[in-house]
């Protein structure tokens, strides 16, 4: 079974017998053209006026997108949020609209360079707005940019920036590559800042949320709309875009093979993929960096919805769902992870320990309707190599986070209690998150968090070649092959497990029954 | 008597810093240190006492010198050639009698009281009959001195670096009875044998002047590290104390001896700005998106504030660009460890107005208050470091004894003291005549557990 | 002997029969040559795979280089290409002789690959020579600009509806001073009539580095930019297709000069500001090259010693 393994290929044996794979959907088709589709889209939304009638002369319209940890590896231009943002600017050049302000809802996350929201806008976009102020990425710590709307029924602030609160109309042009994303997400969310992403973002809701990729089901997102709904009640008007991609990472290119399931791959493929892994390891993982977030991937574009808020995120959610939802019976002893390259926090970046964790206990354990696909108690096997390499510049609290936090405990509810507010008050941090280009001094605390409910859930975690040290840190096991990690699992589930690979990336979700 | 004595022989002092660059402690078997039978030395004074010592410590300046590494500045303050060993606990020899006749494996008692005593080493005024004594000495600032190399005695700043006195690390030796703070009854071997560098730490300690809620940055976690640090949480309890140590058990002991922080040397500097709430400027890379291979301890290149005083037990000059680096403004950086010839950026020091400190020796401490003003009340430094040893059971940090006959062991290890999981290493003479192989080396790790 | 003498015609003309032709003996008809020059050139050779591999070659080396570091050019609006499969005619605006080589480096495959390039047949197909030249280089095909000419229309065609790209300056010539003319409506006309799309494409700054009149190049930025492309709707011919296009070829215009955003607010407002600049000014007199006074030195009072 080929896993992946950070930034390299490892070919792993699972015992015949025991052992079940969950290979992704194949790629949907994306829309003829996308373009039609999206003015399609903004002339007839759902639950709302045309676009073009909600635009006039004089206004204040606030356009905010999706930042850099959306879609993953970044597409390929021209991206969705470039095509999105030009048709809605031309209708608001139509209808004469000056005071447009376009904003990168990052929330706590790292500040994009300009070639990354080059990249995402487009250079028209780009060069028309960011030269006069008008284009800029969110700043949640900024004292005189964000206003406190309101709270919910269950006590939780509302916060947002004063440029959307004072905003005729926003429009969100959003990318939900997973089911997670989107809805009032976007807004409460991407737009807010630690007041009030402190009510959703800890380990209680977080416990609650089971999934987090099941709306339905999730705490996360329950909170996200009671906050949606004083935004609503306090007059701020949302437009909603949001589209969907499919999961074509490889395109026709080289890297096709890893696409593909084993037993289909010709001669060629496993030409490619040998020549792929022998080069791979031979590169110093700068050089494997570099190549690895260079890649682009063909993503195409399935759906394009607009309109309200909460009706919109219903229909893209079912168009998510018919590209990555797996059905899949029973439960699992041993869930079976390649942790590949790249997770929504380190795009043009290091994945960090933390971020291992998060990629696997948060992300990649919630890819579920239903129950989870290990049991209670079982084991999770993750493969990545875990260094404990941090980047300096975006990850600066991690770095303190591990060498602090994770030497004291590796609970979410002792950290929430002893550091968080210590790390999210941190002078340097907020300099940093706000002139820099670093996450928020409490990002690496979500991080952990994100993962609390598999913590509580699972039995124990063993990683596959990681680095012994980071990984004991961590608070997990480490192992130098597959068939250790299965021997060390056997200790906590038995001598015959059951072990189900969720082959992850191309990404999908499993419905467990 | 038998003793391990220095002579000046520039080809050997060459070949033990060759060697040493090798393989540190290796100039104990190149150089010029050799193991001698000779007459024991006579006494320089009608006063003068004669020891037998029982337990010898191998200090950091002692391996300095052993591998050839010691600055020129010695030069005209050491007499050639001398028996090395300032960190001494020995037995008072009774009048007339010679070292070689004493039964030394049994405490030796005169009149029914201990003899065992403590060497105060520094060779002042008084101890050289120079009267009247130099202001420093009648100020009770013995290290001070200004008279090393006068008197009746040869040059020589301490015993263990005088002609005349001989040295610890032999089978006997003279001192001046105002050299010498008698052991209590209580008070283990290698408890007393710590008093001396103890003592050292206590000086460095008050020479910091912390003020109540100062952060203090300690760098270096060997015996001078750690004694600090035990001198810091006893005498100015109410600062924090962050400690960077490379070795596990210097890491448990700095701990147990009461640090606020306790992180890697590679993270002092973020631990210090975690501590202090501070800023870093200069971090690398801030272009877009370079990676570091892996050593993001160094990736902080300085604070904006920082620690207000730095201790700086190694004395590299790696060991003060990092104490330049994470030192505030108006602070302080303490130099306890011998630094030596040493290559420096001074520019902070001038720009953020820096003082730089040194703490050698001892002698009267004159502790200040809050506001930084004497506090009127004096007390010998070696008092203090007898009370602190007793109260934070430092007798814990000797890690293994050896016989004069297995120096190069010896001091091998002393230069590898955390690599090899241990702190203080010391020469144990009470076994006399000496066995083939130590009986003393049940706390010593076996050569394996080297790496 | 006279200097005269030693040029090589002269030359030639002494050697006699047969390095020159035989002299016709008088009162027979001399056999006229069938005119295969201007519209009449016939370009096949220039597509077949010996000729397109080698003019390749060129541009990919000397073609990329030179302009490199003649014009510096920047592309800009290639994403709008994206989704395009079909071959499409260019349409760009014509300052300078550099227009084409920049354009021929950096328009994008796949279209780079299988283009032709409409050039005056009047101009560069008057000689054997310079026609074999221009259709080798540049991939060129003769297009008459005087007059309306059935034959080049008909080459056009057939070779977009074989699958060609065609890059086309509707101006019908170089701007003589530095305003855009009004477009011809030969590409409208066939993109009408072949059924292609048509990407307006506005070069910038090439005007500078050798306009009209001038010999002498001076390097200088050129920014490239390509426009989404148009389809003539259902129903619109040929001739409103073609006003529809320059004023798109204006919009890229403007989008150069400023922003994307202020441009897309003046297009919508009707605003856009023209290519052809003011109607009557001095400053087009001053700068056309065709308009510059003709002095000899004899009508002036003064002699500059120069003789013309």
């Amino acid at each position: 079974m080929l896993f992946h393994h950070g930034e390299q290929l490892r070919l792993e044996r699972l015992p015949a017998e025991r052992s079940r794979i969950i290979y992704p959907p194949e790629p949907l088709a994306g829309l003829d053209d996308p373009d039609q589709a999206i003015r399609d889209a903004l002339e007839n939304p759902i639950d709302s006026e045309p676009l073009s009638a909600l635009l006039f002369a004089d206004m204040r319209l606030t356009i905010a997108f999706d930042d850099i940890s959306l879609p993953l590896p970044q597409m390929r231009r021209p991206d969705i949020r470039q095509r999105v943002i030009e048709a809605v600017l031309d209708l608001a050049a139509e209808a004469g609209v000056t005071d447009v302000h376009l904003i990168a809802a990052l929330a706590l996350h790292r500040r994009m360079t300009e070639e990354e929201l080059r990249h995402a806008v487009g250079d028209r976009v780009y060069d028309s707005f960011a030269p006069r102020g008008q284009l800029y990425n969110h700043d949640a710590e900024d004292p005189d940019g964000m206003t406190l709307i309101g709270t919910t029924r269950h006590g939780e602030e509302v916060q947002i920036s004063t440029r959307v609160a004072t905003s005729d109309l926003i429009v969100y042009v959003n990318i939900n590559l997973v089911s997670m994303d989107g809805g009032w997400k976007s807004t409460a969310t991407g737009l807010s800042g630690y007041q009030a992403l402190r009510h959703h973002h800890n380990v209680h809701t977080m416990r609650q949320s089971r999934s987090f990729m099941d709306r339905e089901s999730s705490e996360l997102h329950r909170s996200n709309w009671r906050q949606g709904e004083v935004l609503r009640d306090a007059g701020i008007k949302v437009f909603q875009i949001e589209t969907t991609v499919n999961n074509d990472l490889y395109g026709d290119g080289p890297l096709k093979v890893l696409a593909k399931r084993e037993w289909e791959w010709t001669t060629r493929d496993r030409a490619t993929f040998m020549a792929a892994k022998a080069g791979l390891d031979r590169l110093s993982p700068a050089q494997r960096r570099r190549i690895l977030h260079g890649w682009r991937a063909p993503y195409a574009m399935t759906s394009v919805q607009a309109g309200e808020v909460e009706a919109v995120h219903e229909v893209t959610t079912r168009h998510v769902y018919d590209q990555q939802l797996v059905p899949v019976e029973g439960q699992t002893d041993i869930l079976a992870l390649g942790l590949p390259y790249i997770c929504p926090y380190n795009v043009n970046s290091i994945m960090n320990p933390i971020l291992v964790m998060c990629l696997g206990l948060g992300y990649f354990f919630n890819l579920y309707k239903g129950r989870p696909l290990v049991r209670e108690g079982g084991v999770l096997i993750m493969s990545h190599p875990t260094t404990p390499e941090f980047h300096p510049v975006h990850h600066p609290s991690y770095i303190d986070f591990f060498e602090e936090v994770l030497a004291e405990t590796t609970d979410p509810l002792v950290m929430e209690a002893q550091f968080e507010e210590r790390f999210a008050t941190d002078e340097w941090y907020r300099h940093l998150y706000r002139t820099s280009h670093a996450y928020h001094g409490v990002h690496p605390f979500y991080m952990w968090y994100w993962g609390s409910h598999a913590l509580e859930h699972l039995g124990g975690v063993v990683v596959v070649g990681g680095d012994p040290a980071t990984v004991r840190r961590l608070g997990f096991r480490p192992a130098s092959t597959m068939s250790d990690a299965l021997e060390i699992a056997s200790d906590v589930v038995g001598r015959q497990p059951t072990i189900t690979y969720f082959k992850n990336p191309p990404l999908s979700m499993v419905d467990v029954t | 008597m038998r003793a391990l004595r220095f002579e000046r022989d520039v080809v050997r002092f060459g070949a033990a810093r060759l060697a040493s660059g090798l393989r540190p402690g290796a100039g104990s078997r190149w150089g010029p240190l050799e193991l001698v039978t000779d007459d024991e030395p006579d006494l320089p004074g009608p006063d003068w006492v004669r020891l037998s010592p029982r337990l010898a410590g191998i200090c950091g300046s002692d391996l300095a010198t052993v591998d050839g590494r010691s600055s020129r500045w010695f030069e005209p303050i050491v007499s050639f050639p001398f028996v090395p060993g300032h960190e001494v606990v020995a037995d008072l020899v009774p009048d007339g009698s010679t070292a070689a006749t004493t039964d030394a494996t049994t405490d030796a008692t005169v009149d029914g009281a201990s003899s065992r005593v403590v060497l105060e080493p520094v060779l002042g005024c008084v101890t050289r009959g120079i009267s009247p004594v130099c202001p420093a000495c009648a100020d009770g600032r013995l290290g001070n001195c200004e008279h090393l190399a006068h008197g009746d005695l040869d040059a020589g700043l301490q015993t263990g670096y005088c002609c005349d006195t001989g040295g610890g690390w032999s089978t006997s030796m003279v001192a001046h009875p105002s050299q010498l703070h008698a052991v209590p009854d209580d008070m283990p071997d290698q408890a007393a044998v710590l008093v001396e560098p103890t003592a050292c730490a206590v000086h460095g300690a008050m020479r910091a002047r912390v003020r109540p809620g100062d952060t203090v940055a300690i760098i270096g976690a060997g015996t001078l590290g750690l004694l600090t640090l035990a001198a810091l949480a006893r005498f100015a309890p109410e600062c924090s104390t962050v400690i960077g140590a490379k070795h596990p058990h210097q890491r448990d002991l700095a701990r147990a001896l009461g640090a606020t922080v306790v992180c890697e040397p590679g993270e002092l500097a973020r631990a210090v700005r975690r501590r202090t709430g501070t800023q870093v400027l200069g971090t690398r890379g801030t272009n877009g998106t370079r990676s570091t291979n892996g050593t993001h301890g160094a990736s902080t290149s300085r604070l904006t504030g920082g620690a207000a005083v730095t201790i700086d037990c190694v004395g590299s000059a790696d060991s003060l660009a990092t104490a330049l680096a994470i030192t505030r403004p108006t602070g302080r950086v303490v130099m306890i460890g011998m630094p030596g010839v040493l290559r420096a950026d001074l520019t902070p020091l001038w720009q953020r107005e820096i003082e730089l400190v040194g703490a050698y020796a001892y002698g009267t401490e004159h502790p200040v208050d809050a506001e930084g003003a004497p506090t009127g009340e004096s007390r010998r430094t070696f008092d203090m470091a007898f009370e602190l040893v007793r109260a934070a059971d430092l007798g814990r940090l000797v890690s293994a004894t050896y016989p004069l006959e297995r120096a190069d062991d010896a001091i091998a290890h002393a230069a590898e003291a955390g690599r090899r999981g241990a702190v203080k290493i010391a020469f144990d003479l009470r076994q006399r005549p000496p066995l083939p192989t130590s009986t003393r080396q049940t706390r010593t790790r076996p050569p394996s557990a080297r790496n | 002997m006279n200097i005269d003498d030693l040029r090589p015609g002269r030359l030639v003309a002494r050697l006699g029969f047969p390095f020159t032709a035989a002299p016709t003996p008088p009162g027979v008809e001399p056999p006229v040559e069938p005119n295969r020059l201007g519209d009449r050139y016939d370009t096949d050779w220039a597509r077949r795979p010996l000729a397109r591999a080698t003019r390749q070659a060129v541009i990919r080396t000397v073609g990329r280089v030179g302009t490199a570091a003649l014009a510096r050019p920047s592309v800009a609006g290639l994403d709008r290409l994206d989704g395009l499969d079909s071959n499409v005619i260019f349409v760009a605006n014509h300052h300078s002789h550099v227009d084409t080589p920049v354009l021929l480096t950096h328009i994008p495959r796949p279209w780079r690959d299988e283009l032709v390039v409409a050039a005056a047949a009047d101009h560069f197909y008057d000689t054997r020579p310079k026609a074999a030249l221009i259709s080798w280089a540049y991939g060129a095909i003769p297009m008459e600009r005087k007059k309306v000419s059935r034959r080049s229309a008909d080459t056009a065609a057939g070779l977009l509806d074989d699958g060609w790209s065609l890059l086309i300056f509707p101006e019908g010539g170089r701007s003589p001073d530095g305003w855009g003319q009004p477009h011809k409506g030969g590409a409208a006309y066939l993109a009408v009539r072949v059924g292609v799309p048509v990407v307006p494409v506005h070069l910038d700054g090439t005007g500078l580095i050798l306009p009209k009149g001038s010999n002498t190049p001076r390097p200088g930025k050129v920014r490239v930019n390509f426009g989404a492309p148009l389809r003539p709707s259902d129903g619109e011919d040929a001739r409103r297709f073609a006003i529809r296009l320059e004023a798109a070829v204006s919009e890229l215009a403007d989008e150069s000069s400023g922003d994307w955003f202020s441009a897309r607010l003046r297009a919508h407002a009707g605003d856009t500001p023209g290519l052809h600049g003011p109607d009557d000014s001095w400053i087009r007199d001053w700068r056309s090259p065709d308009r510059r006074p003709q002095i000899t030195d004899s009508d002036r009072r003064w002699s500059s010693g120069r003789t013309r």
